[in-house]
């Protein structure tokens, strides 16, 4: 395996995995009431993808847990018993998840993956003995983690071969990238389901093949006992499959072609010596005759196998035009042959097709001396297709309508989605220097200026498009709460419901990634502090059930995320009592408005929680939320009634790099003002202004006092203009903080694309950013928060 | 002037690479040469309308759009500490790219591309007597004279 691009295999592995994980947990959550049968179905398959993965890749752990929990949900599949708790199956299943999330983190940070599965596996295959011990009719067949299928009678006892030979031709997609990976997957699947697997190319380890496989597609060779269907359906579950060919031989074919189908097995003499390399002559020899060939052991060249050979003897399942004696004289000459037996094989088709004529024929299969009149048969029709081959595309869309659904999804890297926006905003910008060309001033060109707008109308949609490409829901984000509430409840002992509205609002990918935390943190601590115990809930007369509501919605520019719940409220003498001791109050305590004592809440290890629980009180979570917000530049306000909940409303914007902005111009230069802070614009006459004491400009407006702070001055331009009268004033917010911010005049409203300033400039404050105009001009991007610093 | 190669070689300049080896673009900075392994270089253009950035050193004179892309804009002469003059005809920006950071530098004029070959460049003399001299790496001997291989490194990274 060194050979691998190990890095981007595990990148794609805990992507993979990850997304299984999600889905799976929230499959479970959803159902903990009752399992349904395609629920199960699909636990089962998630599982046995998971385990498949973990095991190419090497990952014991996750591989070993997966298989407990793949082992109990065959078993509920297989037989379906009744009175299953699902409440304990899903605390089991939910403690496997959590497992493997645990290990996938590992990998991501490149620890040692060495997490014990021993007590998630003693906790599933306890449940699993319980639920067998419940009903002991039932025969224990789920430690098998195959589908198989009840043993056949048909067919001899040591022949290790299923009763359908297969011949499948995978192709993977032109952008699946290391096809050979994706082989080794499949080879690694089916082995659970068939024996005698060989494939071309054979070296799959290497990336050698991949070359191979893209040009001529993966081929297999395999029998198996599962049936066409079912076996086609194993193979479709792969990623990234273009298509699939699955043919199966079957004895009409066989006929048809004048086929014969042998189970040949050969054993040595005791000092032979070197049976695999015998084995290897003697297959070597058969093949270039046999239409369909697989050997157990399967690989030859390893030296331990040359034992197996010695004790079970080389096994071979082979399908060719030669008859019976024809074989027999061919593979009696291999050297140091002690035993050979062939027999013949009638094949059964697929049960769907069996017809009564047909079965009356399985019952000759045994006959091992069968004359082999139908060697002077000529071959028919060797171009036949043999009887149930459908063509791949058309089976898997009417077979499954989920995987072609799935397609209309593709996963792009976010950096590419980035780089297009990147251009986009370039677009803009050129389309507007070449509209407004000052060379095109002064010149009458109606058709220029047709097309122009129809070009910038289009430009427009682009944008739209683009933009809205960035866009993701939040539901993934809101449902994963629903797994936090549930955990916290059992482990608190209390009852609450998380109600979700208007989870599919969209933000920004970028924003998306740092409202997890906090939504996650607000939601711990209502349910810690917020909601109380069932009995306290009854006293106060309110339903023991608690309600959390999760709600987001548009506002504006700004995406609200409003989190509700009818519990105790915030304690605020408490967090007044915790503020006076920790000593951040800055003003005296009677002058606090409720805001602003429950803004305390967000102070870096605050906590008014005595003791401290697995879930909330070191005064870490509520510290992560402002700063998250702050981040992406958004804000969280809180507001409480004591006894009937509290409620916190985080104030997102839409998104981070296209913000909408009102262009001033200072000194000769255009800045940027983001529009969602600007309160109001006015002209105010000198006589407004007043000072204070230190010297600085004041002005009242609407009763309230706000510092004045000219631009030019604080940036340390030559300003132009230095009269009140002949500039603008605008009142300028920062959450809760307004100052009044004095420009020489407004030049319009323009949604901008948000640039970095280049990184050897260090750090400005009250410069968040740089953005280009329409005529190709720089405009910096006030950051209004810099006026607020002390 | 032999060794003078066309300026077109800078069109398709990347990194270091065997075309370009040993090349070296000179500009002028008041009375001294300076030179720039072609290798960091991404394109020179004529003086852009630049942005000014308030609340930064003097020495940088703003930002400016260079095709989407931001770029600083640093006075070479204001860097090294020698008196500025008004910008004209021959005033340039060297648009140069090191590690990630890309910076246009502005000087008085350029010279050119000269080749010079390894044993003609030697180290400088330790003893520091003008400002400009820190930025220093190297002493490049070319046909037409002495060469003051520019330390890209310093000039970025020393504030």
């Amino acid at each position: 395996m060194a050979d691998f691009d190990r890095e981007s295999m595990l990148e794609m592995f805990s992507f993979e995995m990850n997304q299984l994980v999600d889905q799976l947990e929230q499959t479970i959550i959803g159902s903990e009431s009752g399992f349904s049968m395609e629920f199960i179905n699909e636990v089962f398959r998630i599982m046995h993808t998971i385990k498949g993965s973990a095991a190419m890749m090497l990952f014991d752990t996750i591989a070993t847990a997966t298989h407990a929990a793949e082992d109990l949900f065959y078993y509920l599949r297989e037989e379906n018993p009744e009175g299953v708790d699902y409440s304990e199956l899903t605390d089991y299943v939910l403690a496997c998840m959590d497992f493997i999330k645990d290990e996938l983190a590992k990998i991501e940070q490149k620890v040692p993956v060495d997490g014990n599965p021993a007590p998630v596996v003693a906790d599933i295959t306890g449940f699993l003995q319980r639920l067998k011990g419940d009903e002991t009719a039932t025969p224990a067949v789920a430690s098998a983690p195959a589908t198989a299928a009840p043993s056949s009678s048909t067919k001899s006892s040591d022949n290790p071969f299923g009763k359908h030979k297969y011949k499948a031709k995978i192709r993977f997609d032109e952008n699946a990238q290391m096809e050979n990976v994706r082989a080794f997957t499949i080879v690694n699947n089916l082995k659970d389901y068939a024996m005698g697997i060989l494939h071309e190319p054979e070296d799959i380890i290497t990336e050698d093949s991949i070359e191979a496989i893209r040009k001529n597609g993966f081929a297999i060779t395999f029998s198996s006992d599962v049936s066409y269907k079912e076996m086609f359906d194993i193979l479709s579950r792969s990623v990234y499959i273009k298509d699939i060919y699955l043919e199966e031989f079957t004895q009409e074919s066989f006929d048809l072609d004048g086929l014969h189908s042998y189970f040949v097995k050969m054993k040595f003499d005791e000092g032979a010596l070197m049976e695999n390399v015998r084995a290897y002559t003697a297959v070597h020899n058969i093949k270039a005759y046999a239409e369909y060939l697989l050997h157990v052991p399967e690989d030859l060249v390893d030296e331990t196998n040359a034992e197996v050979i010695r004790k079970d003897g080389l096994k071979l399942d082979l399908v060719t035009t030669k008859g019976y004696d024809e074989l027999n004289e061919m593979l009696s000459q291999t050297v140091y042959l002690k035993e050979l037996s062939i027999e013949k094989i009638k094949h059964e088709i697929s049960e769907q097709e069996i017809a009564p004529k047909e079965m009356q024929e399985v019952k000759q299969e045994e006959q091992k001396q069968e004359v082999p009149q139908e060697t002077a048969k000529p071959v028919v029709a060797p171009a036949s297709t043999p009887v149930p081959s459908v063509p791949a595309v058309q089976d898997s869309q009417s077979a499954m309508p989920k995987k072609s659904a799935a397609q209309a999804v593709i996963s792009v890297n976010v950096s590419k989605l980035d780089q297009l926006l990147k251009f986009m905003g370039e677009l803009v910008i050129a389309e507007a220097m070449v509209t407004q060309n000052p060379e095109l001033e002064g010149l009458s060109l109606e058709n220029f200026n047709k097309e122009a707008r129809q070009l910038k109308k289009i430009i427009n949609d682009v944008q739209e498009t683009v933009m809205a490409m960035r866009m993701v829901s939040l539901s993934n984000t809101f449902f994963k709460m629903n797994r936090i509430v549930r955990d916290m409840c059992k482990a608190l002992g209390k009852e609450a419901t998380l109600e979700i509205v208007g989870e599919e609002t969209e933000v920004d990918k970028n924003i998306m990634e740092h409202i997890g935390d906090p939504l996650m943190h607000i939601i711990r601590n209502s349910l810690d502090h917020g909601i109380e115990s069932p009995e306290r809930r009854r006293a106060a007369g309110k339903p023991e059930k608690g309600n959390i509501l999760l709600e987001a919605r548009n506002v504006g520019s700004e995406v609200w995320v409003i989190i509700e719940d009818d519990g105790n409220g915030l304690n605020k003498d408490r967090i007044m009592e915790k503020a006076k001791n920790n000593g951040l109050l800055k003003k005296p305590e009677n002058e606090y408005t409720d805001k602003e004592i429950f803004q305390f809440i967000f102070m870096p290890g605050f906590s008014t929680n005595e003791q401290v629980t697995s879930y909330s009180g070191r005064g870490v979570g509520m510290d992560v939320v402002n700063k998250n917000l702050e981040f992406v530049g958004g804000s969280v306000v809180v507001d409480s009634i004591p006894s009937e909940g509290s409620t916190f409303i985080l104030k997102i914007p839409l998104t981070l790099a296209i913000i909408k902005g009102m262009i001033v111009h200072v000194a000769g230069c255009k800045y940027t003002i983001p529009i969602v802070s600007i309160r109001d614009s006015f002209r105010a006459s000198t006589d407004d202004i007043f000072m204070d004491p230190s010297g600085n400009e004041m002005i009242t407006v609407r009763g309230d006092h706000y510092n004045v702070v000219r631009l030019n001055e604080f940036f340390g331009l030559q300003g132009d203009v230095k009269v009140i009268e002949d500039g603008i004033m605008m009142i300028i917010e920062n959450g809760d903080d307004a100052i009044c911010l004095f420009v020489d005049e407004l030049i319009g409203e323009q949604a901008v694309v948000r640039k970095p300033i280049p990184k050897y400039i260090k750090q400005i404050r009250g410069i968040s950013g740089c953005t280009l105009l329409g005529n190709g001009d720089i405009s910096l991007i006030i950051d209004v928060a810099g006026f607020f610093d002390k | 002037m032999s060794n003078i190669v066309e300026n077109d070689v800078l069109m398709e300049s990347g990194n270091s690479t065997d075309s370009t080896k040993n090349m070296y673009l000179a500009f002028v900075i008041e009375d001294e040469q300076f030179a720039v392994d072609v290798g960091h270089i991404k394109e020179i253009i004529g003086v852009e309308p630049i942005t000014l950035v308030p609340r930064t050193e003097d020495y940088i004179k703003g930002i400016f759009n260079l095709r989407g892309d931001i770029v600083p804009a640093i006075d070479v002469r204001s860097r090294f500490r020698k008196p500025e003059i008004p910008y004209n005809q021959l005033t340039c920006i060297v648009v140069v790219f090191y590690q990630d950071y890309i910076l246009g530098l502005i000087v008085d004029s350029i010279l050119g591309v000269y080749i010079i070959e390894e044993d003609m460049i030697s180290s400088p003399p330790n003893a520091k007597l003008s400002y400009s001299n820190q930025f220093v790496k190297n002493i490049g001997k070319a046909d037409d004279g002495i060469k003051l291989l520019l330390d890209l490194e310093k000039l970025i990274f020393d504030i």
